[in-house]
Formats: structure tokens, sequence, C-alpha cells
């Protein structure tokens, strides 16, 4: 391979850091009384005490619920090895009770390295899940159940919550149920029979606040000592990063990256996208690394899909605008047609195109997603005649219009509603 | 080694001559109080004050082992089966167990042997019908001893019969050598020797309770050496069977039938137990001294190679037997011997066990006074076991792997699953208060007594009894119904309890019972199969089933095999109603039909279920009704006390606030034991972070109020407010516009492009940066996704609707303090 560059070392262990949620979510696991522990506490109780219990992660997107749990099953197993068997399931997967069923045992059978039939009915799955939670209950063996996109395991009749929750509180097992959900209402889903069996224990995930974020990027970017760089460069590195972090203008980029969004997730995007931006011949990162990779990580993409347009096409949403203004109840392409002619006869100019190079354009304007049909009735119909919205409000199609770099000004004109 | 010790000790067979019962009875005994006899807890047992000086006696360790009754009936019994005297010349070469190694235990080999007996035994008395069955027993008295199936016995392990025979039934003091007489001997936690309490250094003056170890084990604990005492010149110190057995020169085994060969010899199958030390992991550091796994090997053994009792003891009657004697073991794991792994033994089995051996004594009470006639009762068992060994033999063979998850409710291969290694942290610590309290809180531990329902549950048994103990049986329906977590599934089934044990009793006529839940069947018309296997233990397809009950309730068929009467319950019963509703109608038609003999009990959680269907079926369904009001706070506290009895772990006002609460929104006992048990937990996760922390015991933590309050807080508190708060700053914008929006216009639909007005305009006012629109409607579908909002998918962009979910008042109440963005409380 040749000598290789330290940079590119460093590059290579924080990007693969960054991408890995264990190591990430290790922050928050040294922290106390955070849901790590909690959940750990929950858990573990459940191995080493023999008892069930089913416990809910309810948080937005993005703040690690499944991160942590996934650490703490981690853990639990690497300090119980052979105790605990873990059957994943997620909602937009197996929200069908019967094919939930089947891969529980599908997955219950992998584990113990037993047959697994996959013609077996409902009646048989679900015996057979009763007896493996009975027989694993013996053996101190405790099955965790997870269930990703919990919310959505609640629409129909719920039989396959009820038949785990029921199974908790009749036969004598060892089992937890761990619910996964980003609906705050979830447990409110849940059927008044399953609900009086659901012990309605619920860790809550929060989105951290912004001084957690500095620690947390020290956490991640931080060059570590048992890496194969040489010693001076990871000193060096280590030096100008605390220094950028701890810089007013470091606190600036955080602060307008958390002004709309303040989820983990969303930082380690930035992050990702900071570490691309890294000079290799400088050998370290710079603010302007961190300032560069916000924009790219808040795009706007209307405002974007408006800078490509045509003139012809910014002609055609200005008109649709100026229908609209006119509070025209049904619009569809002829009557953007009607006014779009009506335009040169006010004003003397020479872009005035044929009829079907501006269906072309028109065409355009729905696939970009500015234009969209206004219900799904009438598929049949040509574009021509079916009614259409503008999807941009008036504020942005101004924007973009401003910014579009050789804009006639007759469209300005036409944008203030002259004429 | 072992062996060729125990060949020189032991000298001549003493096979014929009845064991000398000992004078001692147990009015020399003091009877001894253990200190945790109360708690059946797996943790802490011990058994040192024994204070018996030589085994018991049969007799009362016996009935102490049978439950009453059976020890009753066996009683009876055992004076028919011959106690026969084997002639000492006669040893069988085929009968003592195959000595190297057990698990090559072959079955093929004793079978020809045996079948080459039977043949000799033919040619001899060819004349002679009778003997040439296999003759099944339940009860054989062998040698002085009684034996009966369910019994353990210890069984020699060599098959020259002249070693193991002296058999010193009186265990002698480690240090003067002489037997107990009158004096207590006390029993070392560690070494299992027994010592007179005058002769141990310094000498004690009654047992101690908890812990007792000897002198000399604390000596080699501390590294020192301290010799036991040398027995006298020329006397050999003889050795029990106890020791013996655990330092594996003899077996132990229990008996699981018993039968008399063709050729008159006594054979019974066994299974076996194993030492720790012969498994595959070894002894195990929280191993038991007398600790036993019970194996799942069997094999057929000659009543000749056994020596006489012993008792393999759950741990719960283990902590209680204090004085039991040098023969007791306790037995907790079943060892898997082709899989190495271990097992809980679990205590239903053993109780359904109970209840089979019952009603196999009430089945061949006739039986077993005439051989002759249980003749074919006897084959048939026979055949059954011959089944069984197949069923092994396939088992074991890995050419026909058979799936776990189907074979038609048979399932196989779960002998696979067991741990490699116990535990260790569950057997040798010991539970805290809080640890017991959250344990016997939880949702599946059966609570020994059903309090508050008593008038529901009298209520139940008399409809019941009144329905079957009524000459032709009248069929009737009930409908239960009450609110989820009242007790109703409970109820009805302590009654079936209750009454099966008055079935036992013989007091009422014997019925089936089959339970049936409607959420857990795939579809309603799967009831039909479902009742059909209950009733007979087939399965078939739902039409048929439903064609074969029709056929089995229906008056014309008088002449049927099972007149039992039949009890159905049915849970859950609303997911049964169809379109047509034929499923109830059916189900409910059937026990108006004369002769039907079917009582069905119908549970639901609506009151007015039956008025909500068919005329036909309500009236049908709707006459008898019972009702389970939710708990008033008063019954759930006695609920929540009866079950912390003993245990010191809550404060009481907590109980009475958590039952309060719970009382006041649902009445509902199981979320009232989730609080108290979440309570339990959030103050046992305290006590070990300031055991962490302080590293000194500081006290004893009780859940108080603080816990029930949090417990309660963490159940019933939406958590959308702390959502709110922690949200992005611009989320908070976006709520904030929410709520003036609706303010301003009284309505709560808006649209996305209104509002981002509305953000903008907020922005542009208070010196905020406005993030542009693409921004903004993220962060809306973000809320939405949360459920904070209402919204349409964002493909709609400033024609999507938004509508908070939660009451504005609330949003106005989260945002109203918010630190970093002080200007929003003027426009909310």
């Amino acid at each position: 391979m040749g000598v290789e560059n330290p940079a590119e070392v460093a590059k290579f262990i924080i990007r693969s850091r960054i991408a890995d949620p264990l190591f990430v979510y290790s922050y928050f696991s040294q922290l106390p009384d955070s849901n790590y522990s909690k959940l750990k506490y929950i858990i573990s109780s459940s191995v080493t005490e023999a008892c069930n219990n089913s416990v809910l992660l309810l948080g937005p997107r993005g703040c690690g619920k499944t991160a942590v749990l996934e650490l703490v099953l981690e853990d639990l197993l690497k300090e119980h090895p052979d105790m605990i068997s873990v059957v994943k399931l997620n909602g937009l997967l197996h929200s069908d009770n019967n094919c939930a069923l089947k891969e529980i045992a599908r997955q219950v059978c992998m584990e113990h390295q037993l047959q697994f039939s996959k013609m077996a009915s409902f009646d048989e799955n679900s015996k057979f899940l009763l007896s493996i939670l009975r027989e694993c209950g013996l053996a101190h063996k405790t099955i965790v159940f997870v269930l990703e996109e919990f919310d959505l395991f609640t629409e129909g009749k719920q039989r396959l919550l009820y038949s785990l929750l029921d199974a908790m509180q009749s036969v004598s097992s060892q089992a937890v149920v761990v619910g996964v959900s980003c609906r705050l209402d979830a447990d409110q889903l849940l059927e008044k029979r399953v609900r009086s069996r659901f012990s309605h224990r619920k860790l809550l995930f929060l989105s951290s606040p912004g001084e957690d974020f500095q620690r947390l990027a020290e956490h991640i970017l931080l060059l570590p000592m048992d890496s194969r760089l040489p010693n001076d460069f990871r000193a060096s590195f280590n030096e100008k990063l605390l220094n950028i972090l701890a810089g007013e203008e470091f606190k600036g980029v955080v602060d307008q990256l958390c002004y709309s969004d303040s989820t983990v997730s969303h930082l380690l995007r930035f992050l990702f996208c900071a570490v691309c931006h890294m000079d290799l011949s400088s050998g370290s990162l710079s603010i302007q690394n961190f300032k560069s990779a916000l924009p790219s990580i808040q795009r706007q993409p209307k405002q974007e899909a408006l800078k490509d347009c045509s003139v012809l096409q910014l002609y055609l949403l200005v008109c649709m605008k100026r229908l609209e203004v006119k509070e025209v109840e049904l619009c569809n392409f002829n009557s953007i047609m009607k006014e779009y002619k009506s335009i040169p006869d006010s004003f003397q100019t020479c872009d005035n195109f044929a009829r079907n190079v501006c269906l072309r354009a028109f065409e355009h304007l729905l696939q970009r997603g500015l234009v969209s049909f206004q219900d799904n009735r009438g598929q049949g119909q040509s574009t021509e005649f079916r009614p259409v919205k503008l999807l941009i409000s008036w504020h942005e199609l101004q924007q973009g219009l401003q910014s579009f770099p050789s804009c006639p000004v007759l469209l300005h004109k036409l944008m203030a509603r002259e004429g | 080694m072992a062996e060729t010790q125990q060949m020189k000790k032991f000298k001549t067979p003493s096979k014929g001559t009845p064991r000398a019962k000992h004078p001692i009875s147990l009015d020399h005994h003091i009877a001894p109080q253990t200190p945790q006899s109360a708690t059946p807890s797996a943790i802490n047992l011990r058994r040192s004050h024994r204070l018996t000086a030589a085994t018991p006696e049969h007799r009362p360790a016996l009935s102490s082992f049978n439950t009453p009754k059976s020890a009753a009936k066996t009683r009876k019994i055992c004076e028919d089966p011959p106690s026969i005297l084997p002639t000492e010349t006669s040893i069988n070469p085929a009968s003592p167990p195959p000595v190297e190694s057990r698990k090559k235990r072959k079955f093929q080999e004793k079978s020809a042997e045996k079948r080459k007996d039977s043949r000799n035994v033919k040619c001899k008395r060819a004349a002679d019908r009778k003997v040439k069955k296999k003759v099944y027993h339940k009860k054989v008295v062998y040698d002085g001893g009684e034996f009966s199936a369910g019994h353990d016995v210890y069984v020699k392990r060599r098959s020259d019969a002249s070693s193991d025979d002296e058999d010193p039934e009186v265990e002698e003091c480690r240090v003067c050598f002489k037997p107990a007489g009158r004096r207590v001997l006390i029993e070392c936690d560690d070494c299992l020797n027994g010592f007179h309490l005058k002769c141990l250094k310094p000498p004690l003056k009654a047992v101690p309770d908890g812990d007792w170890v000897c002198c000399y084990c604390v000596a080699r604990k501390n590294g020192e050496v301290m010799e036991f005492p040398e027995p006298q010149a020329g006397k050999k110190r003889a050795r029990t069977a106890r020791e013996k057995l655990l330092s594996s020169d003899l077996w132990a085994a229990r008996i699981e039938s018993l039968w008399k060969e063709v050729d008159g010899t006594y054979w019974f199958r066994a299974r076996w137990y194993i030492i720790p030390e012969e498994t595959a992991v070894g002894r195990q550091p929280h191993n038991l001294r007398r600790e036993l796994y019970r194996t799942n090997d069997f094999a057929d053994v000659e009543m000749e190679s056994t020596i006489r009792h012993c008792f393999v003891m759950s741990p719960r009657e283990f902590a209680n037997a204090a004085d039991g004697g040098d023969d007791v073991f306790l037995c907790e794991y079943e060892y898997e011997v082709q899989w190495h792994s271990f097992k809980r033994i679990a205590e239903i089995d053993s109780n359904e066990n109970d209840g089979e051996k019952v009603v196999d004594n009430d089945a061949d009470w006739n039986s077993c006074d005439e051989s002759d006639s249980g003749s074919d009762f006897n084959s048939e068992e026979e055949a059954a076991y011959e089944n069984e060994k197949r069923n092994r033999l396939s088992q074991s063979s890995s050419l026909r792997p058979v799936a776990a998850n189907s074979r038609k409710g048979q399932i196989f291969g779960l002998q696979k699953i067991g741990a490699k290694k116990i535990p260790e942290n569950l057997r040798s610590r010991k539970q805290t208060d809080l640890e017991k309290a959250k344990s016997t809180l939880l949702l599946a531990t059966v609570p020994k007594s059903l309090t508050c329902r008593d008038r529901e549950m009298n209520e139940i048994t008399t409809f019941i009894k009144g329905a079957i103990c009524d000459e032709q049986c009248l069929g009737r329906c009930l409908y239960v119904h009450g609110v989820p977590g009242t007790g109703k599934t409970m109820s009805v089934l302590a009654v079936m309890r209750n009454l099966k044990s008055e079935v036992d009793a013989g007091s009422i006529r014997p019925y089936c019972f089959v339970e049936i839940n409607g959420l857990k069947l795939a579809s309603p018309e799967n009831i039909y199969s479902v009742i059909y296997e209950g009733l007979t233990g087939h399965r078939v397809g739902w039409k048929k089933a439903l064609n074969l009950l029709n056929a089995r309730f229906s008056d014309e068929n008088k002449c049927r095999k099972d007149t039992r009467p039949c009890i159905l319950l049915i849970d859950e019963l609303d997911l049964l109603v169809t379109r047509n509703q034929a499923v109830l109608y059916n189900i409910l038609d059937w026990p108006t039909r004369p002769n039907s003999k079917l009582i069905v009990i119908g549970i639901a959680n609506t009151m007015d279920l039956p008025e909500k269907l068919l005329p036909r079926i309500s009236s049908r369904m709707g006459i008898q009704r019972l009702c389970f009001g939710p708990y008033n706070f008063q019954q759930l506290q006695e609920i929540i006390s009866s079950r912390l009895k003993g245990i010191d772990a809550f404060e009481k006002v907590a109980i009475e606030f958590a039952s309060r609460k719970v009382a006041a929104v649902s009445g509902d006992a199981r979320r009232a034991l989730e609080i108290c048990r979440r309570a339990a937990e959030v103050a046992d996760y305290r006590a070990k972070k300031t055991a962490l922390s302080s590293s000194d015991a500081s006290g004893k933590v009780m859940a108080g109020m603080a816990d029930v309050e949090a417990a309660i807080k963490e159940m019933f508190q939406a958590p959308h407010i702390q959502v709110i708060r922690s949200c992005s700053k611009l989320s908070k914008i976006f709520l904030a516009a929410m709520v003036y929006e609706l303010y301003k216009t009284g309505i709560g639909e808006t649209t996305f492009e209104k509002l981002a007005m509305v953000v903008s305009s907020f922005c542009a006012n208070n010196g905020e940066t406005f993030p542009g629109y693409d921004t903004l409607l993220k962060v809306g579908c973000k809320l939405g996704e949360c459920r904070l909002l209402l919204c349409e998918p964002g493909t709609r962009h400033k024609l999507q609707k938004l509508q908070l979910n939660y009451p504005n008042d609330d949003v106005t109440f989260a945002l109203k303090d918010s630190k970093d963005l002080p200007w929003l409380a003027k426009y909310i």
C-alpha cells in the first residue's frame, strides 16, 4: 500500500466512527441516569430476577432509540452470554399477525437450531410461541422481543400484541417486549384489553441540548490513542480541533444547526459532511470545513428546482400565480395557456412559444413537483385538461426569480401584478 | 479408585434381612424451626441442624412424602401385591444395571435377553396362561420396604452384589464415631459430616440458626491443616449411602413404573439422578452439597439392585425438611444428557403429575387388585411405552428432522433448549425485600388466594354446580362481563380449580373443561376445531368439527360414549361475532338442546353485548349474567397488601396512594400491580445507585410515596409536554404559530402556506432568521411524525393541512416560559 497519508487515515477513522451508532451512543452510556442505564436496568433485572417486562421507547426520529437499545443488548449479551435471545420485528414488515408469528418462530428456531417449517399455521405457531416461552423461562433464558415501529402493530385486532402480553401474565417465563415508536401517543393506540396487560413503562428519548453537542463532537472527532497514527500528528490534530470546538465561531455554527433540528442524527450528518470537506494536505479540520458543511445539509430543494428552470417554465409558473391571484377556481393547462397568450398582447415581447413547446415545459414542471394535479381523479384524461395546483408560494417564487441570473424584467413586472 | 475402596470395605451381603428399625422416634426430636421456611425462595437453602440420629423410619417419611390422600390409598393397595423375598442364590445375570457408562445403556440388549427369559418361562409353564405378560403394579413391597412409582431409591452401581450391601443406616459422629443415640447430631453445611454437639470444640449448647460450618472446614478454608480424628485401630469408619452417592459409588433413581416380569422378578423403570460432578460442566460454585440433577435418561432396573429409599425434594420441600435424615437430597434442575444442558423443573409440571397420579390411582384401584383384570390396561400402557420409546428414538435420529413449530400441536426439539451452565447469580444471591416484592407483584405470579371476589366466585360455583349436579344436566349459559383487569378470567379459573379438587375428592361427578380465548383464534370458525380437540383430542378441520359437534350435542345421539358434562369457557367472547353471527348462535344453541350436557361461560368486556346481537342469540345468552365491577380503592389495597404479606418493602401510605389513584381512573387491578411493581423498581434502582456510589449499605430502602408518584407519572403522564420543551427552536416557533393562528381564526385547521406567513412575520419581528420554506416544511413533517401535529403528507407542500393533536392549552403551557425564546409568550 505504500506510505499512507496520516490525514487520510484520520479521516477514515472518524468517518467509520460516525457511521457506527454503537460508538456514537456509547457516549450516552457513560452519563449517569441516562436512558441507557434505565433501559439496561429494566432488561437486566428481567434477566437476573426472572420476570416479564414490557417497555415502550418513545421519542422523535433520530434521537437514538434503536441505537441505545442495540447498545444495551450488546452489553447484556457480553455480560450474560448464552442467556439472551433477541427477536426483532418491524411494523413495516410484520404488521400482519400471521406473518409476525411466523417470523418469531423462524427467528427462535434459528437461534436454537431447531427445524423450522414455513407451512405451520397460525395456531401451531402461537402454541409454539407459548411453549418456547415456557421452556426458555425454565432454562433461565430471556427472550427480548423488539418491535420497531410499534404503532404499526396496533392496526387491526392486535392479536400479536395480545398474545405476547397475555403470555407475559400467564406463563412463568422471562421475556421483555420492547416497543420502539416515534409516535408519542403509541400507548393510547392499544386496545383496552391489550392496554390493561401492557405494563406502561415508557422511556422518553429527547433531542439533546446544544451543550451536549460539543461534548459529543469531541467524543467523536478526537483521535484515539491506540490508532496507527504517528503520535505528533495525533497531538497536533487534537489540539487544533479542541481550539476550534471551543471557539465562538463553532458555537455559532452549532446554534444555526440546532435552530431547525437538534437531534443527534442531524448532528452526525453534519459532522460527516464536515469531515468529508477536510483538506488532506493541511491534515486537520478547520472551521471552514464546518461552515461549508452547514448549507450542504440544509438544502432548499424547491429553491434549487426553481434555479434550474427555463425562462419559459418561469413564465408558466408566473402565469399560474396570476391566475391564483385572480382567484380562478379551476386551473388547468388550457387556462394557463390562455393567460400566457394574453401576456404578449399587453407587453410587446418576442417570447411567444408554440403550444406544444409550452406543454412540454409544463410536463417538466409537473415532474419536478413544482406543480401537481389537484386530485387523483381522471387519470385517463390527458394532461392538458386535468386541474392543477401550484405548490410553491408567492414568496418562494419571488425569491427564485430574484436569484435567477437572467430573469427577464418583464417577469418581475408580471409578478408584481402589472398588466 | 473409589470402587476398589468400597470393595474392601463392605463384606457381607445382607439382602433378605429386613432392615432394623430404629427405636428413636419423633418424640425425641426437638422440633426445629427453619428460619426461611415461610418463603419458598430457592436461594439460601440449608438444613444444618439435622437433628436425627439416624435415618428416619420409613413410615413417617413416606407419609410426608406423599400427599396424605394418596398415602391413605396406598396403604390399602399394598396388601395385595405379595411381598416377596427373593432367594439369595438366584442372582440374575441380566438384572443389575449396566456397569460402565450410563449413557451407553442399550434397551435392545436387555429386551433381547428378556425375551430369552420369557421363552424359557414359557417352556416351563406352558399351561399357565396368566403369567405371560408383564404385570404392572402401583406398589410393591420388596425386601421389607414399600416401593411405588414416584419414589426415589438408591441403586447399586456394581453388578457383583458383594460390595455395596453393608449399609450403615446409622450415621456416626465424625469425632467420637459413636452413633447419635439420643443426642443431637449437627450437620456441617460444607462437608456434610455429623457431629455431636458435645464433641465439638467448643461444645455447642443448641443448634445455631443460620449457616453452620464445622471447625475442620473453617480451618481448611483458612489454609490450616486440621485432620479429622482417626478412628480407633481395627474399626473402620462406615460410609453412609449418602456419602457413597455423593462420591459416585452409588446411583440414585426415581421409580417411574414397576412391574413383575414373567419369571417373577420385579423390575422398575428408573429415571436417573446425577451428581453435579458427573455433568459436563462439573460442580459449579453455587451447587449445594446435597444437590442432584434429574436426568432424562431412563433404564429398566431390577428391584434387587436397589438398596433403600432416598428422598429427592424440590427446593421448597427441602427448605422445610429440617430433620429429614441423611438421605435427603435437593433437586431443582433437570439435566439433558444429550445436550449437556440444564433446565429448571417446572412446578406446574409436578402439579400436573400429582393430579394425574391421583386420577390414575382412581382408575386402577380395581385393576391392581386382580392382576388378571388389569392385563388389558397394562398392555395399553405397555403400548404407550413402546410408542414413547420409538418417539425417543426418532427424536434422537437426525435422519428425519421434524419441524419444531408445526406437527399438529406437538412440539419437537425443545429438549435442545437449556442453559449450558446454571447462572450463578440466581442462586447464590440473597434476595432483598424489594426484589421479593417485585417478583410477587408480577402479573404472572398467581396469588395463593383470590381476595375481594368471593361473592362472584360463589355465584359462579353455584351456577356450575347447579348445572352439573342435576341428574340430566341442563345446558346453561352464563355471561360474565366487566372492564379489563377486574379478575374475570382469574375467578372463573379459580372456581374451576376448586371444582377439580372436589372431583378428585369424589364429591361431584367428573366433567370436562375446555378453555378458549377468542383473541387467540386465527378466525372465529376455528373455535369448532379447538372445541373438538379439547373434547376428544383429535384435530379436524372446522367444518368437519362443526358436523361432529352438532352430532354430539344433538338429541338423537343418546348412546354416545362420553357422558360427562362439558364446561366451555370462552374468553373475549366479542371476538366471535361474525357478520351473520352464526358461530355464536351455534355455540349458544347447543346448550339448549336436551341431553347436550353443555355449559357455556362467556367472558367479555361490554355490558350490553347480548343486546347488540341478534335477538335469537341474546335470548339464549342474556338470561344469566354476572357483572365484575371495577375494584374500589380498599379492594385494590387489599389485593396489593395480600401479595406483599410478609415482605417489608412498601410504606402503607404508598400502597394506599397507588390504589386510590388507580381506583379513581379505572379500577384495573393489573394497573395497580404494575404501578407498585414499577415503584419497587424505581426504589430498587435508587438503592443500587446509592450502593454503587457510597459503597456503604446505608439502611434499607423502602418504596415510598415519591416512588409511587414517579411510577404514576411515568404511566399516566403523556410525554408531549416534555417533547415540546426539548424540541428545536424552529419547532417551538412553528407550534406557537399554530396556536396563534388558532386563536386568530378560531378554526383548528390551517394550511402550511398561511402558517409560513405567520412564522416569517414572527421571525422578522423578533430578529430571528427565517430559514426558508423547505426547512420549515421539514420541521412541520417531523412534528407530524411525533403526532404533535396532525398533518397531510409533505408532498402537498403549501397546500398541506395542519392541526394540533393536543389541546392548545398544553402547548401554551409548555412554551410559555421557554428560556431560549422568551418572546414567544406574547403571541400565545
